[in-house]
């Protein structure tokens, strides 16, 4: 399982002169739940912009080993790197199902879409009993598994989710951390862009922390949730003496 | 008894009003372009299907497929070389590339066919049934059922199909849909080739029950917007429903008023509906 499915080196971006990424470097294994944290305007978005290669970047994204430098958006997503967008960008006056068969657009493999659906209808049984509900009439949390969901039907090798948690109750986060530790189980390599560092690190193997376009921390969770640092700025505790 | 006959008037003539609308709202929903050409679209199905017939002899009805793929054709060719350099862009660009392609269309068909009133006259165009007292002409009654046909058929592509499913997500959240692989441009073309299919046959019926010149068209956007505005953008049967709204209360409105007061009524409704319901109706798809 040690084998880099995502590999970033050097990577820089940003919006017409101003620069917001620099030398970023970041890998996510096969099998690994991968986070990565940082506040707002730190440049979680704009990292996620160059992955799926609707942003241009200077240096090496390489995904299963081939480089994505030239690559389209489309061929990315190809590839089997699956967005679940921040704010979930549902098909709000569609059916949940119309939705999910929305994730398979690109594929015409009618068995493999049927054990697709399974797997979502197993991992979210609630979407199963609301599949003929338009989506924009679920809750939050209900929304945000559709759009997971979704993702999943588009047979991703990574998934790349991003501010899961924005929104949600907290009993609806843990929910859907559950089901992360789910789907990694069957095999998808998860990398979770998160603000909320707690919710992140009780799922991740390893995470990175981004701070002003620079990873400035990473690390085992473990390690990076005993770092004082990172517990002051992210964990809001305060060390004693 | 005279007020039956209104209705069934109304009704007949709001079919085919409702299949005129049926493209420029598939295209405003989905593209977010207000086709002011869409008359002229509708004008040119017309002329189609009456050269068919006149010089060719094809009855009308059977024409209409023909008429269909043509202007599926032109409506696909006009998306991908002109209309996509101003998809989804402030709606004052598509309101005036529209409006210079409508003035094209009309001064090109003026040049084309001449400025004469033109019918299509199948020999069964003057023939009626007669039920419980009430006239039915034959060629209109045809018209309705294929508007109602055409109708159901785009409700089935737009709600059963992979196509169709991908129109309506791209209408309804285009990140989304680019997201998971949708490829709009070619999309926007196939969406506006239907719309642009969907006014011929409007226009071929159209000449059946009336008479087609260039200038036809623009009258038929105006009546097409109001229409697609009452129905809304998202469901072709609730389209349809719109025009039977304007067919029926145009005909009542020529009977009892006379037949200047058309246009009043039809506009005068879309005032009152937008008062009393804006959010459902001006809801974009």
């Amino acid at each position: 399982m040690n084998a880099k499915l995502l590999e970033i080196e050097g990577l820089s971006a940003g919006y017409g002169a101003v620069p917001v990424l620099r030398g970023i470097a970041l890998h996510v294994a096969a099998g690994e739940i991968v986070t990565l944290v940082g506040s707002n305007g730190a440049g979680k978005t704009t990292l996620l912009r160059a992955i799926s290669r609707t942003l241009a970047s200077r240096g090496r994204i390489r995904f299963d080993g081939r480089d994505l430098g030239a690559l389209s958006p489309e061929a990315v997503f190809a590839l089997g790197l699956v967005q679940v967008p921040e704010g979930r960008q549902l098909f709000a006056r569609m059916s949940v199902e119309e939705n999910l068969q929305m994730g398979a657009y690109l594929r015409r493999d009618a068995a493999g879409i049927a054990r697709s659906f399974e797997r979502v209808y197993r991992l979210f049984p609630v979407l199963f009993e609301r599949r003929r509900q338009k989506a924009g009439s679920l809750s939050g949390g209900e929304q945000q598994m559709c759009a997971m969901g979704r993702a999943l039907m588009a047979a991703p090798r990574l998934l790349v989710v991003d501010e899961m948690s924005l929104g949600l109750a907290p009993v609806v986060v843990d929910q859907l951390l559950g089901v992360l530790a789910e789907i990694r189980g069957e095999g998808v390599t998860i990398l979770l862009v998160e603000q909320d560092v707690f919710a992140a690190f009780s799922v991740a193997d390893r995470g990175y922390v981004l701070e002003t376009g620079r990873i400035v921390r990473e690390g085992k969770v473990s390690e990076l949730a005993a770092d004082p640092e990172v517990r002051r700025a992210y964990l809001g505790v305060a060390e004693a003496g | 008894m005279l007020f039956a006959q209104i209705l069934v008037n109304g009704v007949l003539l709001g079919g085919l009003y409702g299949l005129m609308a049926l493209g420029m709202a598939l295209v405003w929903g989905v593209l977010n372009i207000v086709n002011l050409a869409h008359g002229a679209l509708i004008m040119l199905g017309g002329y189609a299907v009456y050269f068919l017939f006149t010089g060719a002899g094809i009855d009308p009805f059977a024409a209409l497929p023909m008429a269909m793929t043509g202007m599926f054709c032109f409506g696909y060719l006009l998306q991908r070389l002109l209309l996509n350099l101003i998809v989804r862009s402030a709606l004052l660009n598509t309101l005036l590339i529209s409006f210079g392609l409508d003035v094209v269309l009309t001064y090109v068909a003026q040049w084309a066919f001449t400025a004469d009133f033109r019918a299509i006259n199948p020999s069964y165009a003057g023939a009626n049934i007669t039920l419980a007292g009430i006239t039915v002409p034959l060629a209109r009654l045809a018209a309705f059922a294929v508007a109602l046909l055409l109708a159901g058929l785009l409700w089935l592509l737009l709600n059963r199909t992979r196509l169709g499913r991908a129109i309506r997500a791209t209408a309804q959240n285009l990140v989304a849909a680019r997201l998971y692989g949708v490829e709009p441009r070619q999309l926007y073309a196939v969406t506006f080739g239907i719309g642009a299919a969907l006014a011929g046959a409007a226009g071929g019926l159209y000449g059946v029950v009336a008479q087609i010149t260039p200038y036809v068209g623009t009258s038929l956007t105006a009546k097409s917007f109001v229409i697609a505005i009452i129905g809304g953008l998202d469901n072709p049967l609730s389209v349809v429903l719109g025009g039977l709204v304007i067919g029926i209360a145009e005909s009542a409105a020529s009977l009892y008023l006379g037949p200047t007061y058309a246009d009043v009524i039809s506009f005068g409704l879309l005032v009152l509906i937008l008062v009393a319901r804006p959010a459902r109706s001006l809801r974009m798809a």
